[in-house]
This record gives structure tokens, C-alpha cells and sequence, in this order.
């Protein structure tokens, strides 16, 4: 501690904007971990919470997927003696259309019995609503809303709430307003209670319940009661505790979690080379100061403790200051992330407000501490093995001598060969990732070498450019490779990560616009809801006849999707009528004959696997799948596999025939509408509003439209990505400011020097300019190729493990073309304060440097 | 004296004896002399609640057959809000009663579930349970003795429901009209404390049978009450089964 503040707090003070650049990697690092995580906790958090809330003291809930079941079903559980109590629930988000108001969540109830398991407060109004039934279920247009809600929006009791239902929009009447705590609380606030049999013309359910909520009798154990249910019921249902839920979202968004995980890690080893990058020149710079230290009888673990102590305070400080700004970022974030989060996997939650865990705070400090005392790590080792008497000789340690470049040559060669070793046996998923593990550590042990190989190569063109600073400036390179080989390292993985997440994102596009060419083809859809996600409304299955009436439709397909869970994992199966939809449209297979496959899965015999399906869960064709439906296990064997992009966590087809009699369901969720030779999408698009635009809640959506949902869809999807990618570059570039500034620095005397003999200010300027320019050229040069084998790995890891997808290789050229002017812009800029404070300073005190 | 102590001790053996037997008979004939081909009435409904606010509801009730066996509709004809829902309770001998529900407004019927008898009966201090016909058979009886009530010499019996009986309470207490056998009060008790007394008063004869035509019933948790008035009663009125359907129920 005393080392600390007597040796190392005067240079800290001394390099304070140094020490700030440096720890801004950790910052970063730790703010884009912290953002993230928090993010996404919140996310779920809120999904948690609300449905803790709304669970009330329910302690089992049945559900049957996403599908729902019919209503008898709820005399069978009502008929088992250890239930005490079971309730039939609805749920499902509606726009309200008042102004900001956005979602609000309806929980259909049946309240003669529901009050057995919810409580609902009331604020105010007509305390016979509630405690009578009768008049809720009489008027079903009844809503008892939350009190934070009526607040918002000014409602009392009697207001109005207008909401777009099957039946078309309607007005709702407030019958009830709750008390804004336990139930009411619920999504933000954003609830309301409807009557579970109006709830089911609302939302087009027919004689379905979603679920059933229940409770045990007392002195029955909740486990016997599940077992007993289970056996009741059949594998169609799913009978678990109401925090199972929070588990099946946390499944079900399992994709975007690991995402936040891969690019944020990737931040923090990117911060990793900047701290090693100061850390190393500071050992350079203090050499002097450690060889007196060593003189006057210091140990060597003593002068190694001084360095790792540094690292640990900037660890500290910087995961501290990441902490707040991750928390920041969070706040700005959770509610995107929840809105897109509902988006693409439509599942209801409204996050809004932060939920910080201690636990990962906790880790990020530790992560962030751990980086930086890796990184240092290196550097103090070099400190402690300082020679008191070379430590005089100056300019000594900038350059690495013979043999430890041969080491780290040697090391490199041996890293590559098992990095090639892996690849060739990359068929093993475990060896696939160690192979990139490896292929990172042999391009890092090699960064220097490469970097100087660069930036020899590009010394007769900088010497063309600028005779004299060109050539300084590469000189000041080649001299001091220690000095830029953690800038270079970094901004190297920086823009590796660039490239492979860009050509990820470019092939991800190319294989859902192909897929989209192929899959969507219908002229128009309607749908009930705007987001095509979205499942709580649903169309009876006879009005497919009522659309085919309409004159300019040509032929109407009918599907029906929903989410169910198939040996634990989330998949969402797509009933359609299949000999229909293969006239039309033909998903490219990748396992099984094409007409066998759709005649099959048209006969009921079988099913199609997309292909993300099979891959992330290991399914072959002839695979047969047991598929949980209300009237029991559907055994049903893979004929096809096809590419289909339906769902992040894959998508099974199967005829609409087997859904109707396994699920006793006709409703639809989608209708694909082809047009009638001659007739034009607005006549007929406007036909069918005139026909049901009073009557029924519908959206009518042009084959554009679809498509630029999907393109929306997945924009938001990659925009996550892109910030990410930003904030590595940032950090990158960080690097390169803070090695111009060690640079100048370190260069002190000999740019003193330099203006002494003659030397122009613009010239030193210059000199300095094109070293930053250099740094980034390198830097571009090794990144994007290096980038080319991440991506390679990139495609694998994301095909394998994260979506299923099978992605082209296709390396990001225009990508390329942005970065290159883009990096070497930005590394110029970086150059001009540090070039400024060269030029300005005072000669003498230049001069009298060290 | 001690003969004296002696043959009254006996007498109460004796009696006491003839008296367990007697409290089902009683019960019996109470059920017997209230027993009909058919009951018909217009019910008032004024349920006062905890802060004295009233509310008043009207329906109308039709009964076929009696006790074990019968089936009852009622439709609600006031406030205009809850008018046309209507209830159906087929009663039967050896289990608790089926009941449905009829909403107009959603034109559909609803099932209204055994584990929700025990829950208000639309905002009224009546159960669901409370409409059931409680049959003779389903019940275990006790003789509790003889006392004045209303002014009124009085038989008070306690009634445990048998195995069979899914019921929410776990004793009643009746007190029987020595007169005419009408039962002219039914305190209720969940696990030995009283949770609804329902109080039967301006008792007449209509049509043979003597009935209390004002029921009053007490919530003794909310201390609210309702009070339930026949109007326009008539027993053995000419009714049909088909009128006591779900697809009945349907038509309205």
C-alpha cells in the first residue's frame, strides 16, 4: 500500500489522461456486460413478476402449449379431489389505441371462483362488480382496470375503453378499478380483468381456456397433485408451477442471451490488449525508477506486487465507472430489448423499469478486476525481472530482443498447427470452438511479428508520402513494436469481430430474403393482429369461405401457428393445408425427396423439420417426433427437411387436417390470400375491409408489407449487434490514442531534438499523423484478414449452436470498404491532440526529458 | 326423592333415546309437509351491505318436483343490467347439485363449479350452496331440545351433512316450528363457528303448505345481510320437465 501511494500514485497523477484512456476499455468492457445483462435480466424480471402476480396463490397452472385446450377439460381437473380450487384463465395483450398507452394485458377470468386464488383490491367503484358477479358477467363488455392505469388515462368508473376485438372495435366499460399492488401491479400497471367467456369472443377463442390455474387441497402435496394431473391429462398438457413460465421465456430467449454474452466478453478482451498496451510502456517508461527500486533492495515480487496493485486499482475504478454507465445503458435499453423481445418470440412482458442483480454487479467487478490483472500480468512479470544495470541503458526494453520473438514465433507456429488440427476435425463441436480459441491466441502471439512485417511493407510507401516524416513515423514503429502491439492487437480483434458479425449479418440476410423469395409468396395476409408474432387473436376457421366469396381472390390458405414445447424444447409448429400450399409455394428442402416429403405430410403422415430445427436439436430425417397434443402424443415422422426461418428455435409443418382433429381447433391464425388472375391488391385489399372491417378485428397485409416487417424485424434484431460492434471499435480506437499519447510521450527527447536541428512543427506533426495512420492500416490489414477465419467460425458457431441456420460464406466486402477510409479517419483524428501537445510543448523541457 | 331422582333420570334416558331417533323424523315430516308438485314465485332481493348500501334485485323462480329430485330456474328480471341471466339446479338425492348459468348478453351458458358453491351467490349473502334443496337423507341429525324462538315453541335439531355431502359447512343448526314443522331458522358453522344464519319470518300457508315468505340471511364475516321476500307464490302450478333443460335455460 505505502509502494502504492509513494511509487505508483505520483506516475498515475503524472499519466492521468493515460490512465483514464486506459481504463475506458475496462469501462466499456464492463458497461456493455453490465448494460446488457441488465437489460435483459429486466426483461425477464418484469416477465417473472408479472406472472408471479397474476399467479396470485395459484400454485400448479395446465396449459397445452400455446394452443389452449377445450373447456371440458377443466371438469376433469375440477374433478380431482386434491384440487381445491381450479380456475380457467385467457390472456392476451391488445393494443388499447389510447394515445401512449400502448399494450394492455387482459386476463380473462371466470369470477365466481376466481377470487379463490386472486385478490382483487378495490380503489373504488361499484363494490357489487366485484363481489357480484352477475353484473360483471351479465355486460360483457365489464373491465376492471388498475388504478395506475385509470389514472393515466383519466378514466373513472363508467369510462370507456376502446379496444379492437374480433367483433371489431369496441367500446369497454369500467366497472371496477383495482388497487396499483400485488395483482394490479402486473405489466407495468397495464391490466385489466375481463370476464373469461367474453374474453373468448374477444379473442376469437372459440370454447378454449389458455390455462387453468389451481390450487391443492390442504395437506396434499403439490408434486402428488402434478403427478395425478399429469396422468390425467396425458402428455398434451403441461402441468407446472407458475415460475415455470419464467423458465420457458428464459428458453425461449436463450439466443439473444448468449449473444450479449459473446459480444460483451468480446469487449472486455478487446479492453484486455489496451491495458496491456500501458501497462507494458509504463514498465518501459519506469524501468529507470525499477531499477533503483531494485538497487535500493527491492524485491522482485515486490516491484511485480506494485504493478498488479496498479492494475487491480484500475480494475476497480474502471469496472466502478462501467457499473454506472452499464446501468445507464440499461435504462436506456430494457424497454427496446422487451419491445423486441415480444416482437420476435410474442411473448408478453413490459419492462420498463431496471432490475439490478448484486450477483452479476458482483461478477462484473470481479470480470473486470480479473481482465485487468490479466493484462497486466505480463507486463509486471517483465517489471520484476528489470536488470538495475540495463534499466539505465535507454531504449533498451522498447525492443524485443532475438530470442523472445523466436519463443513467441515458435509458440505462435505450434498454436497454429493445433488450430489447424481442430479445424480439420471441426466436425466435434468442442474441437470447433477450441480451433478459434486457438487460431485467437496464434494471431496475438504472432501480432507483433505480423505488425512489423506490415508495417515494413508499408515503410517505402510512407517514405514516398512524406520522405521525411513518412519515414520517421514508420521508423518509430518498427523501433518500438511493444509500444503499438496491444493497439494493433486490439484493433486487429476489433475489427475481426466487424467483419465476422457483418458477414454473419450479410449471409443472415441473403438466407431470409431467399427464404422470404420462396416462402411468403402469397399476395396478400390477414391477420389478426399488426405484429405477425403476435397470437392472442385468432379468425374462426370458416371464415376462409367468407373470403373466397370475395370477388378478385383467387385462393385463401389457412394457418394456424402456435408454440409448444417437443422434448422440452421450444418449437412452433405451422398447421396449413399442405397439398395447397406445395402448388404454391415449395420450401427448399435439405434432406428427403421433395414430392414424397409434401405428399406425405399432406396425407397426415408425417411432418416437415426446418432445417434450424433439426440442426439445433440433432433431428435427422425419419426421425419420429412425439408431439404432445390435448388428445395425446401425435407420433409423426420427419419425411422432409426443409429451410424454413419461421422461428428462431426452428419450426415443424404439419397438415392442417392432423392439427383440427388433434387439437379440436379451427381457428386460424393467418390467412394467405393469392389474388385472381386481373385483380389488384388495393381493390381487393379494400374489398375485404369493406367486408370485415366492422365486424371483425383484422389487418390486411400486402406481400411488401410482410416483408418489411421481416426486414424490421430483423434490423432490430442486428441493431443490438451493431452497438456492440461500435463499442469494440471504440475501444479499439481508444488504444490507438493512448499509444500516440505513450508514444509522444516516451518520444519526448527525441521529438525535442527534432525541433532543435531544424525540424518544422508540421513536420513533427506530420511524423505523428502518419504513425496514427500507420497503426490503423496495420491494424485494418491483419483485422479483416483475420477477420475472413472468424468469420468462417462465426457461420459455424451461429449454424451449429445459436440459430440453426446454414449461412453461405461471403466475405463482407462493402463492409470493408466503409471500415478502411472510416478506421484510418478516425485514427488521424485521434492523432491531432496528441500531435498538438507534441508540437507545443517546451523544447527545453523536451530536451531535458529523462 | 331418590325414586323421584331415579324415574326421572329414566325418563331422560328414555327420552333422550326416543328424541335421537325423533330429530330425523321431525326433519322428515318438516320435508313431507313441505313437499309439492311444483313451486312458483317472484323473488325481491334487497341486499344491504356492510356500510348500509342497499341493492335490489328481482327474479323470478319456478320449481318442478321437491327436495332430492327437483329442478329449479330462476331468471333475473331487475336491474335492467342483470336482467335474462338465469341459474338452473337440477338437485339430486345422493350429491350436491348441478348448476348452470345462462348469460344473454354472451348467449352462451356456463357451469357453475362444485368448488364454487361455497362462494357468493352474485353478490347476495346466499352461497350457490345455500339454493340447494337440502334432502333429508344427506344429513345426520341431533337432537339439541326444545326452546321458544320467535315466540314460537321450537324444536332445535343439528344436522352434520354425511360423507357423500360436499358441503361448506360442517354443522347447521335448525330450529323447527313445533306448530307446523316449518323450519324458521339455519345457523350455519364452518369448523364450529357460525358463518351465515339464515332467518325465515312472516310465515303463512299458501296453497296447503306452510312457507316463511321472508328469508333473511346473515354474513356473519361481512356482517352483511340480504333479505329475499316471495311474492306471488304458488305451490303445484302446472309446469313442465322440458322447461327445466339447458337447452330451457338457452331459450329463455
Amino acid at each position: 500500500m505505502i509502494l502504492l501511494r509513494l511509487i505508483s500514485w505520483p506516475y498515475i497523477r503524472k499519466h492521468a489522461l493515460r490512465w483514464l484512456l486506459t481504463i475506458a476499455g475496462i469501462v466499456l468492457g464492463v458497461a456493455v456486460f453490465v448494460g446488457m445483462h441488465t437489460a435483459n435480466q429486466s426483461v425477464l424480471y418484469a416477465f417473472r413478476q408479472t406472472v408471479d402476480r397474476i399467479a396470485g396463490s395459484t400454485q400448479l397452472q395446465i396449459s397445452s402449449g400455446e394452443t389452449g385446450f377445450d373447456e371440458n377439460v377443466l371438469d376433469r381437473v375440477q374433478g380431482v379431489r386434491e384440487v381445491r380450487i381450479a380456475v380457467p384463465v385467457i390472456e392476451a395483450v391488445v393494443n388499447t389505441g389510447l394515445p401512449g398507452q400502448g399494450n394492455l394485458l387482459i386476463l380473462g377470468v371466470d369470477m365466481t371462483g376466481d377470487r379463490g386464488l386472486r385478490q382483487y383490491d378495490l380503489e373504488s367503484g361499484d363494490e357489487a362488480v366485484i363481489d357480484d358477479p352477475l353484473v360483471f358477467l351479465a355486460q360483457p363488455d365489464s373491465l376492471i382496470i388498475t388504478d395506475t392505469f385509470a389514472k393515466e388515462n383519466k378514466l373513472g368508473i363508467g369510462g370507456k375503453v376502446p379496444m379492437s376485438t374480433m367483433e371489431g372495435e369496441k367500446l369497454f366499460t369500467v366497472r371496477g378499478i383495482m388497487k396499483s399492488s400485488g395483482l394490479a401491479s402486473a405489466f407495468g400497471g397495464n391490466l385489466a380483468i375481463m370476464d373469461i367467456y367474453a374474453a373468448q369472443k374477444v379473442f376469437g377463442r372459440g370454447r378454449r381456456f389458455d390455462r387453468i390455474d389451481l390450487a391443492v387441497e390442504e395437506g396434499a402435496r403439490v408434486e402428488d397433485v402434478k403427478s395425478k394431473l399429469e396422468a390425467l391429462l396425458g402428455p398434451g398438457f403441461q402441468v407446472e408451477s407458475p415460475s415455470a413460465r419464467g423458465q420457458q421465456f428464459e428458453s425461449i430467449s436463450r439466443i439473444y442471451a448468449l449473444t450479449a454474452n459473446i459480444t460483451s466478453a468480446f469487449a472486455l478482451f478487446i479492453g484486455m490488449f489496451i491495458i496491456y498496451n500501458t501497462f507494458q510502456i509504463a514498465v518501459t517508461q519506469r524501468r529507470t525508477e525499477i531499477g533503483i527500486l531494485r538497487a535500493l533492495g527491492a524485491t522482485r515480487r515486490q516491484v511485480r506486487t506494485i504493478f498488479l496493485g496498479e492494475s487491480v486499482v484500475a480494475g476497480l475504478l474502471g469496472s466502478s465507472l462501467g457499473l454506472l454507465l452499464g446501468i445507464a445503458i440499461a435504462r436506456g435499453m430494457t424497454g427496446y430489448i422487451g419491445a423486441l423481445l415480444g416482437e420476435v418470440f410474442g411473448i408478453a412482458q413490459k419492462a420498463e423499469e431496471i432490475s439490478t442483480n448484486p450477483a452479476l454487479m458482483l461478477f462484473a467487478v470481479v470480470l473486470g478486476v480479473i481482465t485487468s490483472v490479466i493484462a497486466a500480468y505480463i507486463p509486471a512479470r517483465n517489471a520484476a525481472r528489470v536488470d538495475p544495470v540495463q534499466a539505465l541503458q535507454k531504449g533498451r526494453y522498447q525492443q524485443m530482443s532475438a530470442g523472445e520473438n523466436r519463443v513467441r514465433r515458435i509458440t505462435a507456429l505450434a498454436v497454429t498447427i493445433l488450430a489447424a488440427a481442430c479445424l480439420l476435425l471441426s466436425r466435434y463441436r468442442l474441437l470447433a470452438y477450441a480451433g478459434d480459441a486457438l487460431a485467437v491466441l496464434a494471431v496475438l502471439l504472432l501480432t507483433p511479428t505480423l505488425a512489423q512485417w506490415v508495417a515494413r511493407a508499408l515503410r517505402p510507401l510512407l517514405r514516398w508520402l512524406r520522405p521525411v516524416e513518412g519515414t520517421l513515423a514508420a521508423d518509430s514503429l518498427l523501433q518500438a513494436p511493444r509500444r503499438t502491439s496491444g493497439a494493433v492487437a486490439a484493433l486487429m480483434l476489433s475489427l475481426a469481430l466487424v467483419v465476422a458479425l457483418g458477414g454473419l449479418t450479410r449471409a443472415s440476410y441473403d438466407s431470409i430474403f431467399k427464404w422470404l423469395g420462396v416462402a411468403l409468396n402469397p399476395d396478400l395476409f390477414i391477420s389478426p393482429s399488426q405484429s405477425l408474432t403476435a397470437r392472442s387473436f385468432r379468425f374462426p376457421g370458416s371464415m376462409a369461405d367468407q373470403l373466397r366469396a370475395i370477388p378478385g381472390i383467387g385462393e385463401v390458405q389457412s394457418v394456424r401457428d402456435a408454440r409448444i414445447q417437443i422434448n422440452g424444447a421450444p418449437v412452433i409448429f405451422v398447421a396449413a393445408d399442405v397439398r395447397a400450399l406445395v402448388n404454391r409455394a415449395t420450401l427448399p428442402p435439405t434432406a428427403g425427396d421433395p414430392t414424397k416429403m409434401y405428399r406425405l405430410t399432406g396425407e397426415g403422415k408425417g411432418i416437415l423439420a426446418s432445417d434450424n430445427f433439426a440442426l439445433l436439436h440433432g433431428y435427422k430425417l425419419g426421425d419420429v417426433l412425439d408431439i404432445p397434443s390435448p388428445q395425446g402424443v401425435l407420433r409423426m415422422p420427419i419425411v422432409g427437411i426443409v429451410v424454413d426461418y419461421s422461428d428462431q428455435q426452428g419450426s415443424i409443418l404439419m397438415d392442417r387436417s392432423v392439427y383440427m382433429r388433434y387439437w379440436n381447433d379451427d381457428t386460424v391464425n393467418i390467412f394467405r390470400v393469392y389474388l385472381a388472375r386481373g385483380a389488384t391488391e388495393a381493390e381487393v385489399k379494400r374489398r375485404i375491409l369493406d367486408r370485415f372491417g366492422t365486424e371483425r378485428r383484422l389487418f390486411v397485409l400486402t406481400n411488401r408489407d410482410v416483408r418489411q416487417y421481416v426486414v424490421r424485424l430483423t434490423d432490430q434484431w442486428f441493431g443490438i449487434t451493431y452497438v456492440q460492434i461500435a463499442v469494440a471499435v471504440l475501444v479499439a480506437l481508444l488504444g490507438i490514442v493512448n499509444t500516440l499519447i505513450v508514444s509522444i510521450t516516451d518520444r519526448r527527447r527525441e521529438l525535442g531534438v527534432l525541433q532543435a536541428v531544424g525540424g518544422l512543427r508540421n513536420q513533427i506533426r506530420g511524423t505523428i499523423w502518419l504513425e496514427a495512420l500507420t497503426i490503423g492500416a496495420v491494424g485494418l490489414i491483419l483485422g479483416l484478414a483475420f477477420g475472413a477465419l472468424q468469420l468462417y467460425y462465426s457461420l459455424r458457431i451461429t449454424g451449429e449452436d445459436l440459430a440453426g441456420m446454414r449461412l453461405d460464406y461471403e466475405y463482407p466486402y462493402q463492409i470493408c470498404l466503409v471500415l478502411v477510409p472510416v478506421i484510418l479517419a478516425v485514427a488521424f483524428v485521434s492523432a491531432i491532440g496528441p500531435a498538438e501537445s507534441a508540437v507545443r510543448g517546451s523544447l527545453v523541457e523536451a530536451l531535458e526529458y529523462e | 326423592m331418590n325414586k323421584t331422582l331415579l324415574v326421572s333420570g329414566c325418563w331422560f334416558l328414555v327420552v333422550g333415546a326416543l328424541l335421537g331417533q325423533d330429530a330425523r323424523q321431525i326433519v322428515a315430516e318438516s320435508q313431507k309437509r313441505g313437499q309439492s308438485r311444483s313451486q312458483q314465485y317472484e323473488g325481491t332481493l334487497e341486499v344491504i351491505g356492510a356500510g348500509n348500501k342497499i341493492s335490489l334485485k328481482r327474479w323470478m323462480f319456478e320449481r318442478i318436483g321437491s327436495y332430492g329430485a327437483s329442478k329449479a330456474i330462476l331468471r333475473f328480471t331487475a336491474p335492467a343490467e342483470v336482467k335474462g341471466v338465469a341459474l338452473l339446479i337440477v338437485n339430486h338425492q345422493d350429491r350436491a347439485s348441478d348448476q348452470w348459468m345462462w348469460t344473454p348478453a354472451l348467449e352462451r351458458d356456463r357451469r357453475i363449479a362444485l368448488q364454487d358453491r361455497s362462494t357468493r351467490f352474485f353478490g347476495t349473502d346466499f352461497s350457490f350452496e345455500d339454493l340447494e334443496e337440502r334432502d333429508v337423507n344427506q344429513f345426520d341429525y341431533k337432537f339439541e331440545g326444545e326452546e321458544t324462538f320467535d315466540g314460537q315453541p321450537c324444536w332445535k335439531i343439528e344436522s352434520k351433512p354425511k360423507e357423500s355431502k360436499s358441503s361448506q359447512y360442517t354443522s347447521s343448526l335448525m330450529m323447527i316450528r313445533k306448530d307446523n314443522y316449518v323450519v324458521i331458522q339455519i345457523e350455519n358453522f364452518a369448523k364450529d363457528k357460525m358463518v351465515r344464519r339464515i332467518h325465515y319470518s312472516d310465515v303463512q300457508q299458501q296453497d296447503g303448505i306452510w312457507v316463511g315468505r321472508t328469508m333473511e340471511v346473515l354474513d356473519a364475516n361481512r356482517g352483511s345481510r340480504t333479505v329475499l321476500k316471495l311474492e306471488k307464490l304458488q305451490y303445484n302450478v302446472p309446469m313442465k320437465e322440458e322447461s327445466f333443460t339447458l337447452e330451457a335455460l338457452r331459450r329463455g
